[in-house]
């Protein structure tokens, strides 16, 4: 999955306007779920791993050539796809200033609309970030791009009681979403530990550290679950995760965005989905201090129900209040409880 | 320019500007068939929370401003915590199955059950923001608080969108204050109000705002949410709509 991020694009300049004139979109226009075999990749990672938001605007453009550009792009979409058009806004307001200048060239603007719109690489990949949790989150190709599910996790922090003097573990931080998000409504004396094995989205997650200026607040360590966090060990009052818990036969089914462009190794959660989960269950009560806070995202009903009777019956001794806890769609998304 | 884009798109995309461009789903979220315009009688009038009769003694009237509530008057915060805020469930195993974004905010505002929503932007932030905006309008347009025709002075909030001609619109009151600018619903509900104690007849409402009737008349089509409205209340009247 690291090959992915790295791999570099080139692109053939003069085809691109060919490739841009509107024609029957059958990928595009497909259901949500993945074709058995993916289309030839032909969007890889860009060759700068910048994230175009982030880019300089160092690109003047005509404002009817910006005009053109959007009208081309906005004929590439499905009648059945209306949701691009808003991508399409988003994207131009991503992509260039007021005063007409872009951060990229056009006709890179053009192939990056083009790998949405044809290869659906996702929306958040193209412009380098996500919206999620009040935060804009820069994300690459190799790392989990954060989900909307996902935020009821912070509402989660914030009703444990003193959380904001703790110290905090999000383990597969992927693009550290959780951990700036959770650091910014820290204390002074509140620390966050991220984790990841991914050599990228440990650049990643340093990266929205650094955006939101939180380097005092969250530190990234680089390998697997608890195991660069050996010296806090019993000291944490709360362990996140959002572990991979798709069950590895549901993967050829995911939508293309999602099972042709996102990393396996934050999807892949073996035979039943649980492979991670169990493992960090494992790890929870030697982890946290007593009293301490814990909560995972799971697969949804199956996956939170058996955690909770297998932490309840296995670790009575253990753990205490541990429940699901329903997300927005009413699954049971997530799995919460507290040490003795 | 794509910021202006954006800006522009989003006004084409608000029910605000243009209800008949609207997806179905937001149309049929948006009005609700058993809300659609509840506020047409006294008695039925969606803006009281009690059970109090029309206004007839001293202590009634002072107690006027807590009968009709005045919503638009509220802060945002204030408003909001009489709303619901809910996003858009979605269908199928969610979590790491899927890439969509949700940032899309339904308000649902308990005491009169008006909905509003917004889904153009990326942040829930904005769209909540939007969302009660949209509230706002359609509290507006909707909501009619009764009118003592006998000793009414039209409040400030109508003066301020009335034409500068207007005879009983003195200096202070300041520029007149077009559809778009925020302040534009405080005056609209209340200018629907007017229109509507005195039977939908714009003629009469220009009297009272010391207009003439074409004037008063390009005032309300100047705006297409109140012309729907108000045309809409004249016709619950038996009168022909305005064009």
């Amino acid at each position: 999955m690291l090959s992915l991020s790295a791999r570099p694009i080139l692109l053939p300049k003069p085809r691109l306007r060919r490739l841009l004139l509107p024609r029957p979109l059958s990928a595009a226009t497909a259901s949500a779920l993945t074709p058995p075999t993916p289309r030839t990749p032909t969007t890889a990672a860009p060759a700068d791993p910048t994230p175009l938001f982030l880019r300089p605007p160092t690109h003047p453009v005509p404002p009817a050539a910006l005009e053109a550009f959007r009208r081309r792009a906005a004929a590439l979409v499905p009648p059945s796809a209306p949701h691009l058009h808003r991508h399409l806004r988003w994207f131009l307001a991503d992509a260039s200033t007021p005063d007409h200048l872009l951060r990229a060239p056009l006709d890179e603007l053009e192939a990056l609309w083009l790998a949405h719109v044809r290869d659906r690489r996702p929306f958040q990949y193209v412009v380098g970030n996500e919206h999620w949790g009040g935060l804009v989150v820069a994300v690459r190709d190799g790392v989990l791009i954060p989900r909307p599910e996902t935020e009821a996790v912070l509402d989660m922090v914030r009703a444990v009681q003193g959380f904001e003097g703790g110290w905090w573990a999000d383990l597969g931080t992927g693009s550290g979403a959780i951990a700036v998000a959770v650091a910014r409504m820290l204390g002074p004396h509140g620390r966050v530990f991220a984790t990841d094995v991914s050599e990228v989205a440990v650049q990643v997650a340093r990266l929205n550290v650094q955006r939101y200026g939180l380097q005092d607040k969250v530190e990234i360590r680089h390998g697997s679950w608890f195991e660069p966090l050996e010296e806090v060990k019993g000291k944490l009052m709360g362990v996140i995760s959002n572990p991979p818990y798709i069950p590895t036969g549901d993967l050829p089914g995911l939508q293309p965005e999602v099972g042709w462009h996102e990393p396996k190794l934050a999807l892949d959660g073996g035979k039943d989905g649980l492979d991670h989960l169990l493992h960090i269950c494992e790890g929870l009560s030697s982890a946290l201090k007593p009293g301490g806070f814990f909560v995972f995202e799971t697969n949804g009903n199956k996956q939170s129900e058996f955690l909770v009777d297998f932490i309840s019956t296995k670790w009575s001794s253990s753990f205490r209040n541990v429940e699901a806890v329903l997300d927005f769609a009413d699954i049971k998304r997530f799995v919460r409880g507290y040490r003795r | 320019m794509a910021r202006a884009l954006l800006r522009i798109t989003t006004r084409c995309c608000s029910p605000l500007y243009a209800p008949s461009s609207l997806p179905s789903r937001l149309r049929s979220h948006g009005l609700p068939p058993t809300l659609r315009f509840p506020s047409l009688s006294f008695s039925a009038s969606a803006a009281s929370t009690s059970s109090h009769g029309p206004s007839s003694g001293k202590e009634e009237e002072e107690d006027d401003q807590g009968k009709y509530e005045n919503y638009l008057g509220m802060t945002d915060d204030e408003l909001m915590a009489q709303c619901d805020m809910g996003t858009f469930k979605s269908s199928g195993p969610g979590g790491q199955h899927r890439n969509k974004r949700e940032s899309a905010v339904r308000l649902r505002h308990h005491p009169t059950g008006i909905v509003a929503q917004a889904v153009e932007d990326r942040s829930q932030h904005k769209n909540r923001s939007s969302a009660l905006s949209r509230l706002r309008t359609l509290i507006a347009l909707k909501v009619r608080r009764p009118i003592n025709l006998d000793n009414y002075t039209p409040p400030v909030e109508l003066l301020q969108i009335l034409p500068l001609k207007s005879t009983i619109r003195s200096k202070d009151v300041g520029s007149q204050i077009g559809p778009n600018n925020i302040k534009f619903s405080p005056g609209m509900q209340a200018l629907l109000d007017l229109l509507f104690a005195v039977e939908g007849s714009v003629s009469e409402a220009a009297k009272i705002l010391g207009l003439s009737t074409g004037a008063l008349s390009r005032l309300i089509l100047s705006d297409d949410s109140l012309r729907a409205a108000a045309n809409e209340l004249r016709a619950s009247k038996g009168l022909k709509p305005l064009r």
